[in-house]
């Protein structure tokens, strides 16, 4: 059998080898060497989901002796929480470098980042070792780092600064329960198969473990009051570089608050569950709210990231909760959906805005208006992605926060209230239409060209999808609920 | 055949938006393969127990689709209202060059609501529901680059959204103590979760039935569009809310009845006298449908659905049919305000002739339609357990609903006629007359529709009486006597909407954004207070700074350190030095944590 998950995996990485080796090639050949490969990726990815996953813990199992000497080994596999957010990152990786393919500046050095970003973001997704999951969970973030810092707007360099600062201290919580379950095991193993059929810690210790974990997630995903690097880090990155870290980087947050704190510390997770869906709770608001006062697009996208995600801590939450697996395996499916819809509806809207800003120069959203007259492809793109952000049925958020709502009414009635989020952000997106698109188009933006083809080989397959994912969503639910039916803790 | 009456305007629309060509016929064609499906599900339900079918959808919770009489008979109203609309609408929009968006949304809107029609269980009943908010939010922002559209659509959108949250909660509260999202099983709910899903399902038909509060986007919607507002005040959207409350009738115990029945009197009531006060013509029209909408909700509040459903009927084709009169007037004198419009209908004496009737109709005069379904609302209201409540309000329905439309029949007809070419009138003449037609006979199918339902009516002689009492002095004083001594000190809150201090904007907007500022403010003081957290920040920001000068080869490098020091890190566990890598840790997180804390408390 063909180790068709490290394929995928170490793909990118060849390819930016490959890059790094063509010094003297032409940007042409240079992005056109990274759109193959992430092709490639992709293909690598669909044949992982033609494979599936088990309903007795992970599938597609790959394993090489690493350090055995304290039982940490290269091991990578999927189940059916991992294999969408796979399959989701290496689409988003493929239509991001289509969308680049305008990059000129230091053509080389980003696509080899690029391409670095994306063998950690698959490898984050499909490690089994928790060594290499913080290894690749790290590399991502220096990546991403310098894709801010090097092709990022006006006020780069302090915003990749507090990138940095908060993610990298961030995670070092993480590494410290790493090693405490290491500890714990016995014998002792990085094997994270082995920390989830049998939670090593319990009692102090687990909780310890727990909370270390929820620092290093909380910020990555990011919950309130830890957020603030988050709008900073998209206003300023470029505009792929938004697409990659919300719709990739930050599901690394909540993959990690299912696979570690929810999966490795159950018993942890279940007594800490209110305090858990109290965050999401006040973090899904908040975010709403918060969008609601911006006028930059990009910042309001952002910040509606923060609501999203929210929803996703209130499902994990939940699922910690629920006693009943019916109920449990409902709000997982939810959280795992709405993971992929948040990345396909963010990242259509973060190129939808770079795009608008490639045009304007601008993204504040009063300098304006009228633009449906003007771009109608474009301005009937946003219609489509903001409603699917603002939940309407029939596009992809809309599954996954009603499994998400229906579990937590049954679990927590009072928690419910998170509901209110869903009328903030339809307010905040109608608002947003309302001045860019509505109205008698400005004398400034009349001449205004509509999307090229390069742009509509980017957004139409997010568009598909997003209507593909809302109207039939079984075609992802069925992946994702042969795990989470089978989950036991 | 459930499937063609959805598919085939929903088929129409892709064909009209991927061959952006005659936008007329496929349109046409659409709604007329829904309306044939439709009948057919008629001739044959009617005489089995109805058919089930399933879609895939979550896990354990298919999608349903099922034909009971009910549905069957919503779905074929909904289909020719909207059939007879879009005949209409060939003429209304013929100098329209939008057309193709124009009909393609309006079928949307079609399909969503046969789909909510015919949902049997809440996700796709809850998917229709948002549907039609989004074709009709479309639809009323259709003509988006005239001022104040914009805002009217989104209010539309925002009222409806909000209050749909009240159908969101009942229906987790109803899938959840049923176990099955069917509607029919969750209907056998009772006790505490009945009262709550009864009381929430009022709300979600209070913002799309545009109920007191929630009345005011209704007037505002009419920027749409005529043809627009013709569908969505009789079948569609408006509909919904009170169709909604009619299928979960079994259901509600006998608390929310009370509630709903108050909430429809009081609107009822407080519409009425706003419809009287207007001086818009369409404006006038919509907040009559909030107040017939009120009398649909007293009916079903006195326990007899099946009163509302057959005022909801009669209601959609008088309705329909008088927008229909009021979009050719409208053309006719480029205006909807009633100064303009005095005369309108010697311009154009037939509309006029079919406008009236329809007037005469919702007024309640036998035998045209209104007067049978008006009937049984106050019958039902009298026999209620709320009768000394509900009849009262039911009554002054009546009464402001003569008087309201006698006024408009009186100015419209009174003042000079004036002569023009109108384009397009045969096909707008053509689908209003069918309409006006129905709106007279469709009283003497009330019969057969009660036994296709195996419903009774409660049947009263003094109900009889009293409506049509009431409705003739309506329609004497709303001729004879001027509005300003009609309403005295009433009008200045009636040309405000009655809004209390300032309506949805002082109660839900203005804290919503006073809360999202504050978050804002809120948002600075983070983001300042971690950048200063000193000098830490700024040793490492000189280093970034420092590297990024260097270009490509500065950032390779870097890169390249990152990597080794990770793989020293790798190294150190390997050589077993484990606990002193813990204690680091240990220290850092420490440092980070007091960091951060004294970063929050200080801000």
């Amino acid at each position: 059998m063909l180790p068709v998950v490290s394929i995928t995996l170490f793909l990118p990485l060849l390819g930016a080898l490959l890059v790094m080796a063509l010094r003297r090639a032409s940007p042409t050949t240079v992005h056109a060497v990274g759109i193959g490969t992430s092709a490639l990726t992709l293909l690598g990815a669909v044949a992982m989901w033609s494979r599936g996953v088990s309903e007795t813990g992970f599938a597609q199992l790959e394993q090489i002796d690493w350090m055995p000497a304290i039982g940490a080994a290269y091991r990578v596999g999927v189940d059916g929480i991992s294999l969408p957010l796979v399959l989701l990152t290496a689409a988003l990786f493929l239509l991001t470098f289509i969308y680049s393919a305008k990059v000129r500046e230091r053509s080389h050095a980003y696509v080899a980042l690029m391409l670095l970003l994306e063998t950690a973001a698959i490898g984050t997704f499909t490690a089994l070792d928790a060594i290499l999951f913080y290894v690749f969970f790290e590399v991502s973030l220096v990546s991403m780092y310098f894709m801010i810092a090097g092709w990022g707007h006006e006020d780069r360099q302090r915003a990749a600064l507090m990138f940095f600062l908060y993610t990298l201290l961030g995670s070092l919580p993480l590494l410290l329960a790493i090693l405490g379950l290491y500890l714990g095991s016995t014998p002792h193993s990085f094997d994270m198969r082995l920390w989830i059929d049998n939670p090593p810690l319990t009692g102090t210790a687990a909780m310890l473990a727990l909370i270390a974990m929820l620092f290093t997630f909380a910020v990555k995903i990011p919950v309130f009051p830890l957020h603030t690097w988050l709008p900073a880090a998209h206003v300023q990155a470029p505009a792929a570089g938004s697409v990659i870290l919300a719709c990739v980087m930050l599901k690394f947050g909540t993959y990690g608050l299912v696979r570690f704190a929810l999966q490795m510390t159950p018993d942890a997770f279940r007594e800490a569950g209110i305090a858990i869906l109290v965050v999401g709770v006040v973090a899904a608001i908040y975010g709403a709210f918060a969008a609601l006062a911006q006028n930059d697009l990009k910042r309001l996208v952002a910040y509606t990231s923060v609501n999203h995600m929210g929803y996703i801590v209130v499902g994990v939450a939940i699922a910690g909760l629920a006693h009943d697996p019916a109920i449990r395996a409902l709000a997982l499916d939810g959280s795992v959906l709405q993971m992929i819809s948040h990345g396909l509806v963010t990242g259509a809207l973060f190129f939808l805005v770079g795009m608008l800003q490639d045009r304007a120069h601008t993204r504040d959203m009063d300098r304006f208006g009228g633009l449906l007259k003007t771009v109608p492809v474009l301005g009937w793109s946003f219609v489509l992605a903001a409603f699917a952000s603002l939940g309407l049925p029939g596009l992809a958020h809309f599954p996954a926060e009603f499994q998400i709502f229906l579990a937590t009414l049954r679990v927590e009635p009072a928690a419910v209230v998170v509901i209110l989020g869903i009328v903030i952000t339809a307010g905040l997106y109608l608002q947003a239409i309302s001045k860019v698109l509505l109205g008698e188009p400005r004398a400034s933006l009349v001449t205004m060209s509509d999307l090229g083809p390069r742009e509509v080989l980017t957004l139409a397959p997010l568009l598909i999808l997003i209507v593909v994912v809302g109207v039939a969503p079984g075609w992802v639910l069925d992946i994702v609920h042969t795990t989470t039916a089978a989950l036991r803790f | 055949m459930i499937l063609v009456t959805i598919l085939s305007p929903f088929g129409a629309m892709l064909m009209i938006l991927l061959l952006r060509r005659m936008p007329v016929t496929l349109a046409l064609t659409g709604a007329t393969i829904g309306l044939a499906a439709s009948i057919g599900l008629l001739s044959t339900t009617f005489n089995t127990t109805g058919s089930e079918l399933l879609l895939p959808c979550l896990p354990g919770m298919p999608l349903r689709l099922v034909t009971t009489p009910l549905t069957v008979l919503l779905s074929v109203l909904v289909a020719s209202i909207s059939t007879l609309v879009v005949v209409y609408a060939i003429g209304y929009m013929q100098r329209d060059d939008e057309k193709a968006r124009f009909f393609a949304t309006l079928l949307l809107f079609i399909s969503a609501m046969q789909t909510l029609v015919f949902a049997g269980d809440w996700i796709l009943l809850l998917a229709a529901w948002e549907l039609i908010g989004l074709s009709s939010y479309l639809l009323i922002g259709f003509w988006y680059q005239r001022p104040g559209v914009g805002s009217a659509a989104t209010r539309a959108f925002l009222y409806t959204r909000s209050a749909d949250l009240g159908l969101y909660i009942a229906a987790f509260v109803l899938i959840g103590s049923a176990d099955t999202s069917e509607i029919a099983a969750t209907l056998d709910t009772d006790g505490n979760a009945a009262l709550a899903a009864g009381l929430l399902l009022l709300i979600a038909a209070m913002g799309k039935s545009a109920q007191t509060p929630l009345h005011d986007w209704l007037q505002r919607a009419m920027v749409g569009p005529t043809p627009v507002s013709a569908l969505l005040h009789s079948a569609t959207l408006v509909a919904a809310g009170a169709i909604l409350l009619i299928r979960v009738a079994p259901m509600l115990p006998p608390e929310a009845l009370q509630i709903i029945g108050i909430v429809g009197g009081i609107t009822t009531v407080i519409t009425g006298l706003i419809a009287l006060g207007e001086r818009d013509l369409t404006r006038m029209l919509a907040a009559s449908t909030s107040s017939q909408y009120g009398l649909m909700l007293i009916a079903v509040g006195a326990g007899v659905p099946l009163a509302a459903l057959l005022h909801l009927i009669a209601h959609a084709a008088i309705k329909s049919s008088l927008f229909l009169g009021a979009g050719v007037f409208q053309h006719s004198r480029d205006s909807t305000t009633l100064a303009e419009l005095a005369g309108a209908g010697r311009d154009r004496p037939r509309i006029f002739i079919g406008f009236a009737l329809s007037a005469v109709a919702l007024a309640g005069i036998p035998p045209l339609s209104g007067f049978f379904s008006k009937d049984a609302v106050i019958a039902a209201a009298l026999a209620s357990p709320e009768a000394q409540l509900l009849t009262p309000f039911a009554l002054a329905g009546t009464l402001l609903t003569g008087a309201y439309m006698a006024r408009a029949l009186r100015i419209l007809w009174r003042g000079d006629a004036r002569q023009n070419h109108l384009a397009g009138l045969g096909w707008m003449g053509s689908g209003m007359a069918v309409l006006v037609t129905l709106a007279v006979m469709l009283g003497a199918a009330f019969p057969d529709i009660a036994r296709g339902l195996h419903a009774t009516l409660p049947e009263s002689t003094l109900a009889q009486g009293l409506g049509l009492g009431f409705a003739l002095s309506g329609l004497a004083v709303g001729w004879l006597v001027p509005v300003p001594r009609l309403l005295g000190p009433l009008l200045p809150l009636a040309r405000q909407g009655f809004a209390v201090a300032g309506g949805f904007d002082t109660w839900m907007i203005r804290p919503a954004r006073a809360i999202a500022q504050g978050c804002e403010q809120l948002e600075r003081n983070l983001y300042n207070g971690v950048l200063a957290v000193g000098g830490y920040a700024l040793g490492i920001g000189r280093a970034v700074r420092h590297s990024d000068d260097r270009g490509i080869d500065g950032l390779v490098f870097a890169l390249a350190r990152a990597t080794v020091n990770l793989g020293h890190r790798a190294r150190a566990l390997q050589t077993g030095l484990i606990h002193r890598e813990m204690a680091i840790t240990v220290l850092a997180t420490a440092l980070i944590s007091v960091v951060l804390l004294i970063a929050l408390t200080v801000y």
